[in-house]
């Protein structure tokens, strides 16, 4: 078993040697296409810390009639308290909102304060309690709180928070697309390479079969030489994705975070890191094995 | 050992390489196979150690039904023969040595016995000298030899020569000669296959004659 292992190793390591500049080409094309998709797999990343940042940020505001009565404010605060997944509650009176705006806006221009009358609307204002349905949640409470009376109006971003959302589903499904394409391709490629690697010591695999080696034995150099090229080059691929996030960062992040603050540059989550290794692992293995495959069948008898 | 009924074998040419070839080979047996130039010895050997299929007709060597095996376990066919090929089949850019190790390397046996039987067989064939050359370097006969120790190698249980001396003189085939016979006296199987007037007059081993695809003496 040790010596099989052994000499999987030794062979891998003189076939990459013989073939060194197929082999070279084979890794950079693997590097291109897993920097393409990490680079890909970065933006979605980033956008979608950007979502969940906004997302925790949104907040639904009931604009209420100004001719509201007692009791339907009392008929929606029940609605407000009964439902388990509003955190908290604040009431704006008309003349409170309009102290604050004033204060926001106070010295910027005279006009607001010359208007004479407030034309704010009374408001509440409800924070929901994180959770990953926020959104949905905050849905079904504005569409029971449009039938109510007392309710002018309500206010929560959704237009382009869900536009951003099915963007974000469009940008999901493309990237995977991508990458599925990007995979096809690279099994191509590696099972081209590691086919060049046969035929050019094809003599050597016959006599290898003539003289009674194991199917295990001959398939086994290859599949890591397929292996080999997937990792360096996922390898090189993610090396090339951390460079240009670090760069990003050291450039962008102020005005990032002068935009949108408390959000970060992101690097690739574990799970898409982890994702990215065992494709390249799979493509190369997948790759080299079409190729063997195919000239173990095509030599044995006809 | 062997045992063939009714090999049929055409490559698509004019005339079948092998028609209706049945014989009987016992254990430990040692055999000349003769015949003009095309006329099937080589066919008959690929046969044996499963390298061409029949198209009709059934052999058995060891027990195992050649016919019925897959690619995926003709090794265990392979691992009982030793074969010296006629074109030698060498590795022109390995050693002589690695040449003959090549075959152990193959069956996985470990570094230290790889190293004592390859020497072992390169002494056998008298090429300890050049084990550090490499096959193009080597003249006809000494790559002949390569390939007769890289057959023996392996210990096998039955050896098919395909004219292991054509390219040798009379003195070294001789020599050649009593190798395989020794092999024999051990209890392996020997085929011998050959054009030399003089290795079959000079031993009284059984002979058999391929005649354009027919077996003609068994
Ligand atoms: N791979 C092949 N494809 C087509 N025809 C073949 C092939 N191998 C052998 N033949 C034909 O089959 C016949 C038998 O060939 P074979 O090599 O078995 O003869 P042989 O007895 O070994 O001859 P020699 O003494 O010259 O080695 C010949 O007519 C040859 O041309
Ligand atoms: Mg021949």
């Amino acid at each position: 078993m040790i010596s099989f292992v052994l000499n999987a190793l030794r062979t891998t390591v003189h076939n990459i040697k013989a073939n060194k500049q197929v082999f070279l080409m084979s890794v950079a094309t693997i590097t291109i296409a897993f920097t393409i998709q990490g680079l890909f797999f970065l933006v979605f990343v980033n956008l979608n810390t950007l979502l969940s940042t906004w997302d925790k940020q949104v907040q639904l505001i009931v604009y209420l009639d100004d001719g509201i009565s007692k009791g339907q404010k009392n008929v929606l605060e029940e609605i407000f308290k009964s439902n388990e997944k509003v955190d908290s509650i604040s009431y704006d009176s008309r003349d409170e909102a309009w102290t604050e705006f004033k204060n926001t806006f106070s010295g910027k221009s005279g006009f607001v304060t010359d208007l004479g009358f407030n034309p704010l609307p009374a408001s509440y204002n409800l924070k929901f309690k994180d959770d990953p349905e926020r959104l949905v949640n905050i849905r079904q409470l504005a569409d029971l709180l449009k039938e109510q009376k007392g309710v002018e109006s309500l206010e929560y971003g959704e237009k382009w928070i869900s536009r951003f959302e099915n963007f974000m589903v469009f940008l999901r499904v493309f990237i995977l697309a991508v990458g599925g394409i990007l995979s096809v391709g690279l099994i191509l490629i590696i099972s081209n390479t590691i086919k060049l690697s046969i035929y050019s010591r094809r003599d050597e695999f016959d006599l290898m079969l003539l003289l009674g080696a194991t199917h295990r034995f001959i398939k086994a150099p290859l599949l890591l030489e397929g292996l080999v090229q997937g990792v360096i080059g996922v390898g090189l691929a993610l090396g090339i994705v951390k460079l240009t996030h670090i760069y990003m960062k050291f450039n962008f992040q102020g005005s990032l975070e002068s935009i949108f603050r408390g959000v970060d540059f992101q690097f690739l989550t574990q799970p898409l890191l982890w994702a990215m290794v065992l494709a390249s692992i799979f493509i190369g293995w997948v790759g080299s094995f079409l190729s063997i495959t195919q000239y173990l069948h095509s030599t044995d008898r006809e | 050992m062997i045992q063939a009924f009714n090999l049929h074998k055409s490559y698509g040419g004019v005339a079948p390489a092998l028609m209706d070839v049945s014989f009987t080979i016992q254990d430990g047996e040692f055999v000349f196979l003769t015949g003009q130039s095309g006329a099937g010895k080589t066919t008959l050997f690929k046969i044996l150690f499963g390298w061409e299929s029949v198209d009709r007709g059934q052999v058995i060597v060891d027990r195992i039904n050649v016919g019925k095996l897959n690619e995926s376990n003709l090794y265990t066919l392979r691992r009982k023969i030793g074969v010296v090929f006629q074109d030698y089949k060498l590795l022109p850019k390995k050693t002589v040595f690695e040449n003959v190790a090549f075959a152990q390397q193959i069956i996985g046996a470990d570094r230290k016995t790889i190293r004592f039987k390859t020497w072992d067989a390169l002494k056998n064939v008298g090429l300890t000298t050049k084990k550090d050359s490499y096959p193009p370097q080597l003249s006809g006969g000494e790559q002949q030899r390569v390939a007769i120790a890289r057959a023996l190698v392996n210990d096998p249980q039955l050896i098919l020569a395909d004219e292991p001396t054509g390219n040798l003189d009379p003195e070294v085939s001789l020599e050649i000669l009593e190798l395989f016979e020794k092999m024999n006296q051990q209890g392996k199987t020997v085929i011998m296959a050959t054009h030399s007037l003089e290795m079959l007059r000079a031993r009284d081993h059984r002979l058999l004659i391929l005649n354009r695809g027919r077996m003609v003496q068994s």
